[in-house]
């Protein structure tokens, strides 16, 4: 490799892939010769170091140049261009609500929301994915997914207090007949290593792990996704960040090793039978909260002008961020090291956990090092941001970066990708009745793995720690019900106990209809998480959302076509709901290839990650019923379709046509319902989504220990809606109340004109019996539901 | 030194129970089962010293018992199985109970690393080491040994 380094800008073509791929770097032919043609310019070879750099702040995870490139989409004869994809759907939306309570988006490691009453506080949110190292070491992977995502929200302004942790996991089959390849990890393997390395980091650093999902479909089979997020709240005065030249570059918490080299390039790669660990990071949740101890104490004191985590990159990215505009002079020896076999530009690139770079004023280093001290946090000064615009990294005498910032940042070459709509063949035949009756059905969607309860996963995590988790993720009776939303009351952060103010946060979910429908993937999306957070009591008014989209890899046509509906449809939801973006994050190429080079691609997924504030969290709403004697609900109306149901995974259903959103309708009615749980009417509230309204009427009665007596006469509905339609259809937009029988004329004058029915009542007697006009649709005891409900997944 | 960690027999249904399960998703019957944690401590300690680590440090007197020698659990037809991390990879929980023993004893070990052992009654090391590899270990990041008891 020497030798081609050493004449990297006479290098033809063939020899320059070779040597890209022999060094992990992951460019492709353009951006490499770009390289070649600016060094040629410079009148030099590049530095190994300065290769490496290049390729860390030029790659996907760090750029993002498909989801921020130009793109050519067809659709049929349709034809339209991006010249950024991104800023013309996600960010448009965003400019274009302009909402004032969003105090930071897209700018920094987080966005930001106000928080609170007092006008005091933001909250910042951010969810974030760790693939391909799950891929590769579950355990490892996922630990340091949550890492990197706490650091993010440490890395917000000048640091906020991380309040929630999240985690929504996409796992193949546990029970998958599906032979494997070689290099992979079964799926029971990954989630129980996932699942392990999530626990025991949320838990040892000591911040809740309250909300997410699981999901299982053998597209995850060799490529498991795993988002984690986290949320922070940060004083106001705290948002903003500067870099002033003269600031002495610190980096602070754990030390540099060879682990996690080529994290941020790996990520824009196949995994194949050749990858190994050295691409995989191990976690130090205890190092990680010193880190947070020294930051929360030194940013009340002012000790440090900007922040930033080590993440993808290492100090590459990381101090090539904040110097962005100063420039940098790194001395690579001054690194605190793990190994000393370590070469001076694996020092630079290393992704070692755990690690903060701090612009720190030389007159106010005596007393930050005074706090690292009293903490037990490992520090060392790398350098100086100079306000030259120049990165200048050395090692001893050894020059390993010498770099113009503009080059780094601004010349990466980016060109039009190719895009186009997958053809779906729809079919609208109405789906038969079952053949063993709808309880029986009923009764294998509750056991189903998409459905079923996660308490075997919620159960590992800590989700009471700081003592603020108001809104469960096991809730109900017997504290084992499947809750819609965590509500957070973040007293550990504001040390104010007479201030009720809270948020909550709740997910959407739905890549089962994006094989059919990516566009309505992503409305379905937005509103399953509004909708959640609506049941919760949040003010959805004041919503505000991240994207977090996963696809195979954007070279083929047909995987950009995908995003670029999704994105369209991000934004015509974001629109409709009046919901902005704050932040977010693409992950690509999540596709593998086996030992016969047979390509894995995983289905077009994107999570919505939501949160809306909660003004008094003392008021929030549970989902399980609460009395009997209180009628029931159901809000929304129910539309044909079966296309994306878990039901298609357990009867064959040709019916594969989905359920259109009616984003205006849907509005007018969470509007009218918000209003309704404000003054305190609604007493339980539980969104219609995986398994449809049977499950959702299932779960609100066993995890209420009720029954119920129920007509579906008066539910809204398509004509020529079928039963099967009815019970087990997932059409958005619908949800289930539970209403206080003292108030059930004011919350009818509420929802008046709207498409909500009284469809019966809460009962004492442990049955839940549904009618549908004359037809007896089911009857069927609890406890046997909750029975076929309540299974281990681990 | 290697100290080895037991759970009490009568505490330990549960963790046998849910790794007998684990390897029968992995198509191995196993009759009987025990686990331990393993400690392996280098450093110029006398026996009483690692005694002293095994009994006030890493055990939890009520529900575990420790040994500075191999268990003998009394299984029939069994083997141990010994998982560690690689050496090239980060042990979070031996880097924490190096700072432990630095505390408890006024001076550091040279390393600290942690393990599990199984002690599994089943019908053959092949099958054994087949389900071990599926389920318990994963070559990129661990290394593991089987030996008959």
């Amino acid at each position: 490799m020497k030798d081609k380094l050493a004449n990297f800008n006479s290098l033809p073509k063939k020899e320059l892939e070779a040597l890209d791929r022999a060094a992990g770097w992951s460019l492709n032919l353009t951006e490499l010769s770009e390289v070649q043609r600016q060094f040629r310019k410079m009148g030099r070879q590049p530095a190994r170091g300065e290769l490496e750099t290049i390729a860390q702040t030029w790659s996907e995870h760090c750029k993002h140049k498909t989801f921020s490139g130009p793109v050519i989409f067809r659709a049929g004869a349709k034809v339209k261009r991006y010249k950024n994809l991104f800023k013309e759907t996600i960010v448009k939306a965003t400019r274009s609500l302009n909402r004032k309570w969003c105090l930071s988006v897209f700018t920094d490691n987080a966005g930001i929301v106000e928080f609170g009453k007092t006008g005091k506080w933001g909250l910042a949110f951010k969810a974030e994915t760790h693939n391909h190292p799950c891929a590769v070491e579950p355990y490892g992977g996922a630990e340091t997914g949550v890492g990197g995502v706490i650091r993010d929200i440490l890395g917000v302004g000048l640091g906020a207090k991380p309040v929630l942790n999240t985690d929504t996991f996409c796992f193949g089959r546990l029970d998958t007949k599906k032979r494997l390849p070689k290099n992979a990890l079964a799926p029971g393997r990954v989630m129980r290593g996932v699942v392990e390395g999530v626990r025991d980091y949320g838990n040892r650093i000591g911040i809740p792990t309250a909300a997410g999902g699981l999901y299982f479909d053998d597209g995850y089979l060799l490529n498991p996704l795993v988002y984690v997020g986290c949320a922070g709240l940060i004083p106001v005065d705290k948002i903003g960040k500067r870099v002033i030249p003269g600031d002495l570059i610190v980096s602070i918490g754990g030390r540099t090793g060879r682990d996690g080299i080529h994290g941020a390039t790996f990520s824009s790669a196949n995994i194949d039978e050749e990858t190994t660990a050295s691409a995989v990071q191990i976690g130090h949740a205890v190092n990680e909260k010193k880190a947070l101890d020294v930051l929360m104490r030194a940013r009340d004191l002012g000790l440090y002008n900007a922040v930033t985590d080590c993440g993808a990159g290492g100090f590459s990215s990381a101090i090539g961020e904040l110097g962005s505009e100063t420039g940098a002079r790194v001395r690579l020896d001054k690194a605190l090291l793990k190994d000393t076999r370590i070469e001076p530009w694996e020092i630079w690139v290393s992704e070692s956990q755990e690690r903060m770079i701090l612009s720190v004023p030389k007159a106010k280093l005596r007393r930050l090092a005074a706090i690292l001290d009293a903490e037990n946090c490992e520090y060392c000064v790398l350098g100086e941001f100079p306000g030259d615009g120049r990165l200048l990294v050395t090692h001893g005498e050894e020059r390993i970066v010498d770099l113009p910032m503009a080059f780094l940042h601004g010349g990466v070459p980016n060109f039009e990708k190719p895009a186009e709509a997958r053809k779906v063949k729809i079919s609208c035949k109405p789906p038969a009745a079952p053949k063993g009756g709808y309880a029986k059905v009923l009764a294998d969607l509750l056991a189903h793995p998409n459905v079923c309860s996660r308490h075997s996963v919620i159960t590992q995590y800590d989700h009471e720690v700081q003592g603020g988790t108001v809104g469960k993720p096991l809730q109900g009776r017997y504290g084992d019900g499947p809750g819609d939303a965590a509500v957070i009351w973040p007293q550990a952060a504001t040390l104010d106990l007479k201030d009720f103010s809270g948020f909550a946060v709740a997910h959407g979910f739905a890549p089962a209809v994006g094989r059919i429908d990516p566009y309505q993937m992503a409305l379905h999306s937005i509103d399953e998480a509004v909708r959640n957070l609506l049941c919760s009591g949040a003010d959805i008014s004041r919503t505000a959302i991240l994207d977090n989209f996963c696809a195979a890899s954007p070279r083929d046509p047909r995987v950009m076509g995908d995003l670029v509906l999704a994105a369209e449809g991000c934004y015509d939801g974001a629109m409709a709901y009046g919901a902005p973006f704050i932040s977010g994050k693409d992950s690509f190429y999540n596709q593998s290839r086996d030992a016969d080079g047979k390509e894995y691609p995983i289905p077009i997924s994107l999570l919505i990650s939501a949160t809306a504030p909660v003004e008094d969290v003392r008021r929030s709403v549970t989902m399980n019923f609460k009395e009997p004697g209180n009628p029931v609900f159901l809000a929304g109306v129910s539309l044909r379709g079966m296309g994306g149901a878990v039901y298609g995974e357990i009867i064959a259903c040709a019916n594969n046509a989905v359920a259109p959103l009616d984003m205006k309708a849907a509005v007018k009615l969470y509007s009218a319902i918000a209003r309704a749980m404000r003054s305190g009417c609604v007493v339980a509230a539980h969104d219609v989504s995986q398994g449809g309204l049977a499950v959702t009427l299932a779960e609100m009665a066993f995890s209420g220990g009720l029954g119920a007596e129920l007509d579906l006469t008066g539910a809204s509905r398509e004509d020529g809606l079928t039963p099967v339609e009815l019970l087990f259809g997932e059409s958005p937009a619908r949800l289930v109340l539970e209403v206080d029988k003292s108030r059930e004329t004011e919350f009818l004058r509420l929802v008046k004109g709207l498409p909500v029915a009284e469809i019966g009542r809460v009962n004492e007697e442990p049955e839940l019996s549904v009618h549908d006009g004359g037809e007896a649709l089911f009857s069927s005891d609890i406890g046997a539901l909750k029975a076929s409900w309540k299974k281990e997944l681990i | 030194m290697i100290i080895e960690i037991r759970t009490k027999e009568k505490y330990a249904k549960n963790e046998e129970a849910g790794f007998i399960g684990r390897m029968a998703h992995a198509g191995l019957k196993v009759k009987a089962a025990r686990l331990s944690r393993l400690y392996r401590v280098e450093a110029p300690f006398s026996r009483a010293e690692f005694g002293r680590l095994g009994a006030d440090l890493l055990t939890d007197k009520i529900t575990e018992h420790y040994s500075l020698s191999q268990w003998r659990p009394g299984l029939k037809k069994a083997w141990r199985v010994e998982v560690w991390l690689k050496d090239s990879v980060t042990d979070v929980v031996g880097e924490s109970v190096k700072g432990a023993i630095a505390d408890m004893l006024g001076k550091e070990p040279e390393t600290v690393r942690f393990g599990h052992a199984y002690y599994v009654a089943c019908e053959s090391e092949v099958k054994l080491r087949h389900a071990v590899a599926r389920t318990l270990v994963n070559e990129t990041v661990n290394k593991f040994r089987i030996g008959k008891i």
